[in-house]
């Protein structure tokens, strides 16, 4: 019942600014990239970009960095957000008890979301480091050996570790106020049902918390994939690109390599996949919805 | 019993996240000669010289500069996402006007790899001359802020009655008056949550602060790695640690002041959005 | 002055249609009631008076003047909405203020006004407070006083009452027809209680799927209803309704069950004959129009209100003094008081009946 007399065109009116800003800082970008990535285009010729089809395309299509960086990038992004969700599950349940009665709890808890991730990362250049860090030095005094945190064989369970740590708080944060939104009648209802304990969780709490527990495991694959920040100061891409993600790829690909070309259009894919996959879950979000309703 | 249990949890599951933080503040307390001898988590003399030698202004290193550019850019990008997001959120939420299609565009920003514009905007900013200034850096930001920002005043002003609009109609106000004498004061809380949300997104940034800056306007985030690098003899962890604590201390002390607005709209834009 | 007509006044959305070519003149300082069941269009049409909804076809006329498409503060109303709707972070002195403001007034002329309307409605010592540290009369009044002010040609009501507590809701009923004797301007009011309807207004209008399907004075709505719609609708307890047929003699035959002396007109073929309960009365058994045995008593205070089971004629209640006592099964007649019962045809037309007894 909101179809008001009052013009429509002050409501126009006042999203114009935003929209304007979108198309120049969003849409002049996008037209760029689609015009560099069918263009010979190098740092010198940039004003002056000749267009060649689709060669940049081909050349990321055939380059094993990127297919490397992808698959670093889904595997990161999924293990990361079900590890992140799985603990945060736990964790929130467990300590429900606790945190409902003490508030700033959460606030200990919440602490490492409000830290950058890239200071998150160079923390745990000391943390790892072999002569000052804590870590290393530990492990020598207790078990008279340590790994090689940030070699070939383990750089990449580091940095999963690294990233769930800091971002295993969110998950938590959202399941707790899920699991204190679920109406206390329901709880008391099941009890007298003659529900315990485990068929409560299983068949009361976790169905209505399904909904909140997709959203989080879906943001943090969607964080997980498009990771950089604290990727990038621990291990750069290395040991031997081994820990490139794709906006790692990307990057290097544009900076050190100067293949302007090759990093637009590994950003285009990466775009349109992005925007396809999105679409598509918020069509099966709004049908869900409208089943619902 | 199983309360013991849960506290143990607890401080098991808090000093593991913050494991790096505490690593961190330990060692920044630390000095240089502890530190060559003592890696681990305590310290025997605690000192601040790491704090006061970060402090010290260098040709290669400004702490000052940093963290005033942080500032500023935090602001520009805080701000300006909320100017832009506020109207467009009453229009959306009362005007029905994108619902379908600049919303959920918006929304989808904030799940989009930054890296894909990031390319074309340094090369547009170099046009712009922008590169490597406060205002450009704080235009990207600003973008980064705006999805959330979106969603938060949209949900706050759908969950205001229409009737107030209407009350508002009738007493003779536009849609613009509305929105600056109605709905902005009333729907001051979501814009205080969006402010603050914004600034700690903003501080914490990284990605873009790497590419569009180089010296002039860098965030203390990408200034903060500087220091590993620092002088030819290795990395000084007493002084990288003390300015790490410095970087990341605006956002948490906002974060720990204000947990409670951020815990509730977090999960209002992870849900709702 | 304040006069207001619908011309063929409709309202679509999409393929629905609200409000269907609706004719409706308001006098100036008229007390005009809307009501109908929820979902009749009612609290549309008030809106779309308001010029908060478009209005889709027809006309809507304000002393004269074509105000369709005007803008609501251009046809100089004032609403009073159902959720008070006032603004939350201003005082009730800026809260009745805020149009006047708009307008551009003076803050002298604003202050006199404001003023002015807080001492007719007793809210001179709440201008300072917020809205929230109000109770619901309270913000009831200054939502009425925030109207009051812009000095309107007419008064919108949007269901005023519903949130308040049934003592309070007297209490604010009286103080509006109270308002309305005062300012004597032209008030259109929307609810869907009857009782509101019928103590406020001039004139009901009794809204169904967006038509009007009777209008007049309480007086006639409750004696005269046009149809069984409206009968049914007004009055409480509700109008009893039993089938019937005209016999070969021209008289009224209650399915059987017996014969009420009712000459008819013409060709007239009721199918049902209404009665309120208080136009019935228990009588003997073996005298009265028909009978049945007692399901049940409620007793009210003033009466009490017997429900009589008829095999055929359903469930008849009987308002009856409070000090009557019947027994669960007993076997009671009823005698209907003819002049006073209404007949309705097949369509649940009112027919006309031209001679009583």
């Amino acid at each position: 019942m909101n179809t008001q007399r009052a013009p429509s065109s002050e409501f126009r009116l006042l999203a114009t600014p935003l929209v304007i800003f979108l198309l120049v800082f969003l849409g002049f970008p996008a037209i760029v990239n689609l015009i560099y990535s069918i263009s010979d285009v190098s740092f010198e010729t940039l004003r002056r970009p000749k267009i060649t089809g689709l060669s940049n395309f081909v050349a990321v299509w055939n380059d094993s960095a990127f297919w490397q960086a992808t698959w670093f990038s889904l595997r990161f992004g999924a293990l990361t957000a079900l590890l992140e969700c799985g603990l945060g599950l736990i964790l929130a349940i467990f300590l429900s008890p606790l945190i409902e009665k003490r508030s700033w709890l959460m606030a200990i808890l919440m602490l490492p979301l409000m830290v950058a991730p890239a200071l998150v990362g160079l923390m745990y250049r000391l943390v790892l480091h072999e002569f000052a860090g804590p870590v290393p030095y530990y492990l020598w005094a207790w078990f008279g050996a340590s790994l090689s945190f940030l070699g070939p064989t383990s750089a990449f369970w580091t940095l999963i570790v690294v990233e769930t740590l800091q971002w295993t708080p969110f998950a938590l944060l959202l399941f707790y106020m899920a699991y204190r939104a679920i109406p206390t009648e329901v709880v008391e209802a099941s009890a007298m049902d003659g529900a315990r304990r485990w068929s409560l969780l299983w068949y009361i709490e976790l169905p209505l918390m399904a909904p909140t527990i997709a959203v989080a495991l879906l943001i943090r694959f969607i964080d997980g994939f498009r990771v950089f920040d604290n990727v990038y100061v621990l291990t750069g891409s290395g040991p031997g690109g081994s820990t490139a993600s794709l906006s790692i790829y990307i990057y290097e690909a544009f900076f050190k390599q100067g293949a302007i070309g090759k990093a637009v259009a590994a950003s285009v894919i990466l775009f349109v996949v992005s925007f396809a996959v999105l679409y598509g879950l918020n069509v099966i979000a709004s049908r869900r919805k409208g089943v619902l309703k | 019993m199983i309360n013991a249990l849960r506290w143990l949890v607890f401080a098991i599951a808090a000093v593991a996240m913050n494991f790096p933080i505490v690593v961190t503040l330990v060692t920044s307390l630390k000095s240089a000669r502890e530190l060559s001898t003592n890696p681990g988590l305590w310290v025997q003399a605690p000192t601040l010289e790491n704090y006061f030698a970060v402090f010290q202004v260098s040709d290669r290193l400004n702490i000052f500069l940093y963290l005033f550019n942080s500032i500023t850019v935090a602001f520009i990008g805080t701000t300006l996402a909320v100017i832009l997001a506020l109207p467009a959120a009453y229009a959306i939420a009362r005007g029905k006007l994108g619902e379908r299609t600049l919303l959920p565009f918006i929304v989808n920003l904030r799940a989009v790899p930054l890296i894909i514009f990031a390319i074309p905007l340094y090369m547009m900013f170099q046009w712009l001359a922008l590169l490597d200034t406060r205002l450009g850096l704080g235009l990207i930001l600003s973008i980064v802020n705006l999805p959330l920002a979106l969603v938060i005043l949209v949900n706050a002003i759908r969950d205001l009655p229409a009737e107030l609009d209407e009350a508002a109609l009738m007493d003779g106000a536009s849609r613009t008056q509305i929105l600056l004498r109605v709905i902005a004061p009333v729907c001051r809380p979501a814009i205080v949550t969006s402010l603050i949300f914004g600034f700690i997104t903003a501080w914490n940034e990284f990605l873009f602060g790497l590419m569009l800056t180089t010296s002039k306007a860098v965030p203390i985030t990408v200034g903060a790695s500087f220091f590993f690098a620092a002088s030819g003899g290795g990395v000084q962890w007493g002084v990288a640690s003390a300015v790490m604590i410095v970087g990341a201390l605006p956002p948490v002390l906002l974060g720990l002041i204000m947990y409670r607005q951020i815990s509730g709209s977090m999960t209002a834009g992870a849900v709702k959005g | 002055m304040g006069t207001i007509s619908l011309r063929k006044a409709g309202k679509q959305y999409g393929a629905v249609e609200i409000i269907k070519d609706l004719d409706l003149e308001i006098a100036d300082g008229e007390f005009v009631v809307i009501v109908g069941p929820s979902g009749c269009g009612k609290s549309t049409l008030l809106r779309m008076i308001a010029g908060l909804e478009q209005t889709t076809s027809g006309q809507i006329l304000i002393d004269g003047r074509d105000v369709t498409l005007a803008s609501p503060v251009e046809r100089k109303l004032a609403m009073v909405f159902q959720s008070y709707a006032l603004y939350p972070h201003m005082t009730v002195r800026q809260n009745m203020g805020f149009g006047l403001k708009l307008a551009k007034l003076s803050t002298g002329t604003i202050k006199a006004k404001v003023d002015a309307a807080a001492d007719t409605l007793k809210l001179t010592p709440l201008l300072d407070r917020y809205p929230k540290e109000l109770s619901g009369g309270q913000r009831q009044r200054v939502a009425i006083g925030r109207a009051i002010v812009r000095e309107p040609v007419g008064f919108l009501f949007d269901e005023p009452l519903s949130n308040l507590d049934a003592a309070l809701r007297v209490d604010m009923r009286l103080e509006i027809a109270k308002l309305h004797r005062t300012l004597g301007a032209t008030m259109i009011y929307v609810t869907h209680d009857q009782v509101e309807a019928m103590t406020l207004a001039d004139r009901i209008v009794v809204l169904k799927d967006g038509r009007v399907m009777q209008q007049g004075t309480p007086h006639e709505l409750y004696e005269k209803p046009a149809n069984l719609f409206v009968a049914q609708f007004i009055g409480s307890p509700k109008m009893n309704v039993l089938p019937c047929k005209r016999n070969g003699d021209g008289l009224l035959d209650l399915s059987g069950e017996g014969i009420m002396e009712l000459s008819l007109t013409g060709n007239a073929a009721p199918l049902q004959i209404g009665a309120r309960p208080e136009h019935l009365s228990l009588v003997a058994p073996e005298s009265g129009h028909c009978r049945g045995t007692v399901e049940a008593n409620e007793y009210l205070g003033g009466t009490t209100s017997v429900f009589v089971r008829n095999p055929k004629l359903g469930l008849i209640n009987v308002s009856a003094p409070a000090d009557s006592a019947f027994r669960i099964g007993e076997t009671v007649g009823i005698q209907i008081d003819s002049s006073r019962s209404s007949l309705f045809d097949h369509s649940g037309a009112a027919i006309a009946r031209t001679s009583v007894f």
